[in-house]
């Protein structure tokens, strides 16, 4: 079976993407986190 | 070449080792490295104060002296007049003539480059400054008094300039396009834009004061001024001197408007870098839909390219709102207000790396083209040789393609880097603990990493 790759070029942009999702799932677990910290804290 | 390729940088084909979207990954990588880096170890501001010391005695007073004003005056006045002249007169063939290489690449891409190294070199050199002086103190000696001036009203702040900057742009990659090729502005076009410009400038200056119009509306004394605020050299109380690098930026955006100006400048950039790549299918659906609704080619792909610039302009705003918004739910922060015009300043290294990734190549080749066969002929006509380098040309060998894609990458980590570094010497003066200061930074790091992969993006595509 051959892989279906010939237009996989007009997907590169999500490669370009995936970095900047993290960042901000990393920043909204952290900003989450605080909260629920700050409300246990309460 | 029959045309000047202002549309984005000269790039061939790369041979890079690792696919490029993986340099978007290790500049994510870096700039989430120095965001700890800075949060651990970066614990009080050092930018807030500039630092100035005014270089040796003589020396910083000559250099900013009446004569030496008088001179760059006279020069940039002649340079101006010599590029419309050109515009009007020469040929016609974009690539020949001295007019467009003159304001489109060595105005408009040098003086940020060099203004970001030396200060604001522009200043002096700024012709409808060294007229509207010269206007002014005539008036003073025929009239016996100073001019009376309007007073400018605050709340425009640099927005005049903010349009302006995108009207330049808009000149020269939108209304120079025609058919849906970027053919470039034709020089004729240029001249009367320089002169229809220069009126409006002198009739902006005489109303509210030269200096006054320099530092908010002129639309080249402020996008320049800009970029010189990043420099180590600034001049004070009449003596030029030294100061920390970057710490000039720090008080730059506390006229109204500023962040629309450094906005603009980005989300023009990424536009021209856009057009002919990441964008390019979806210009073409919208071009095709206008035409198809009745408008000529023309119009159709002008208004294209126009909806586009003020998606860009509104897309950069978005991003960078979007992280000023996040910085004012960490506890202790200032008001919305003051957040955004604080963090402005921290776009304007990455505005510069913008610029530097998008048209480095095009600046180096256009330049030889410049100081060779454009100086020599100014008006393209063959008839002239004025300094026996009419028949030179552009050696495109001078940058291999990987270069320009390593310098490209350099230059966008190494500006984002700097934003990282201006947005935490921020924070850190506006929050008094200095956690909370570094917490209000992960929405900075968010806006760093995504205009980072965004201009990779561009790049890579439009390199293709």
């Amino acid at each position: 079976m051959t892989i279906p790759a010939a237009h996989v070029g007009h997907y590169l942009w999500v490669f370009y993407l995936l970095p900047v999702v993290i960042v901000i799932g990393g920043i909204l677990r952290s900003v989450l986190l605080e909260k629920r910290r700050r409300k246990g804290d309460d | 070449m029959s045309w000047l390729p202002l549309a984005h940088a000269l790039a061939a084909r790369q041979d890079l080792p690792v696919p490029a979207w993986l340099f978007a990954w290790g500049a994510s990588i870096v700039l989430i490295v120095s965001f700890f880096a800075l949060a651990a170890a970066w614990r009080k501001p050092r930018f807030e104060r500039q630092h100035w010391r005014a270089l040796g005695a003589g020396f910083s007073r000559a250099a900013v002296s009446m004569p030496v004003q008088a001179v760059c005056g006279l020069v940039g006045v002649t340079l101006l007049g010599v590029a419309v002249y050109a515009g009007l007169r020469g040929t016609e063939a974009p690539d020949r003539n001295f007019a467009l290489t003159f304001f489109f690449v060595t105005t408009w891409l040098g003086f940020p480059f060099f203004s970001a190294l030396l200060g604001d070199i522009f200043r002096p050199f700024n012709p409808w400054r060294a007229f509207g002086r010269v206007a002014g103190g005539a008036f003073r000696l025929v009239a016996g008094q100073r001019p009376a001036h309007l007073a400018y009203p605050e709340r425009l702040g640099r927005w005049p300039a903010a349009v302006g900057l995108l009207a330049v742009v808009w000149l020269e990659i939108v209304y120079g396009s025609s058919g849906g090729v970027a053919v470039g502005l034709d020089p004729h076009a240029a001249g009367v834009a320089a002169l229809v410009y220069s009126g409006y400038t002198l009739a902006m200056m005489a109303l509210f004061g030269v200096e006054t119009w320099c530092e908010r509306g002129e639309v080249f004394s402020v996008y320049f001024g800009m970029f010189s605020r990043l420099g180590a050299f600034g001049v004070e109380d009449g003596r030029l001197g030294r100061r920390r690098m970057l710490s000039a930026s720090t008080s730059w955006a506390t006229i109204p408007g500023s962040a629309a100006v450094v906005i603009a400048s980005i989300a023009t950039t990424s536009f021209d870098g856009a057009q002919e790549g990441a964008f390019k299918g979806a210009i073409e659906s919208v071009f095709e839909s206008l035409a198809d609704a009745g408008l000529g080619l023309n119009t159709a792909l002008r208004l294209t390219d126009t909806i586009f610039i003020a998606l860009c302009f509104a897309g950069v705003a978005l991003v960078y709102l979007l992280g000023v918004r996040g910085m004012r739910t960490v506890q202790g922060a200032p008001s919305l207000a003051k957040l955004r015009d604080g963090f402005a300043h921290t776009l304007i290294p990455i505005a510069l790396a913008y610029l530097v990734a998008h048209y480095f190549s095009l600046f180096v080749f256009q330049e030889q083209a410049q100081f060779g066969y454009l100086l020599s002929d100014p008006l393209g006509t063959a008839t002239t040789d004025l300094f026996g380098t009419a028949n030179s040309g552009i050696d495109f060998t001078l940058l291999s393609a990987n270069a320009i894609w390593y310098v490209q990458v350099g230059a966008l980590v190494f500006g984002h880097v700097l934003g990282l570094v201006l947005a935490h010497d921020r924070a850190v003066a506006y929050w008094s603990d200095y956690r909370q200061a570094a917490r209000s930074q992960y929405w900075m790091l968010a806006v760093m990493v995504a205009f980072t992969c965004f201009g990779l993006y561009l790049l890579s595509v439009s390199n293709g």
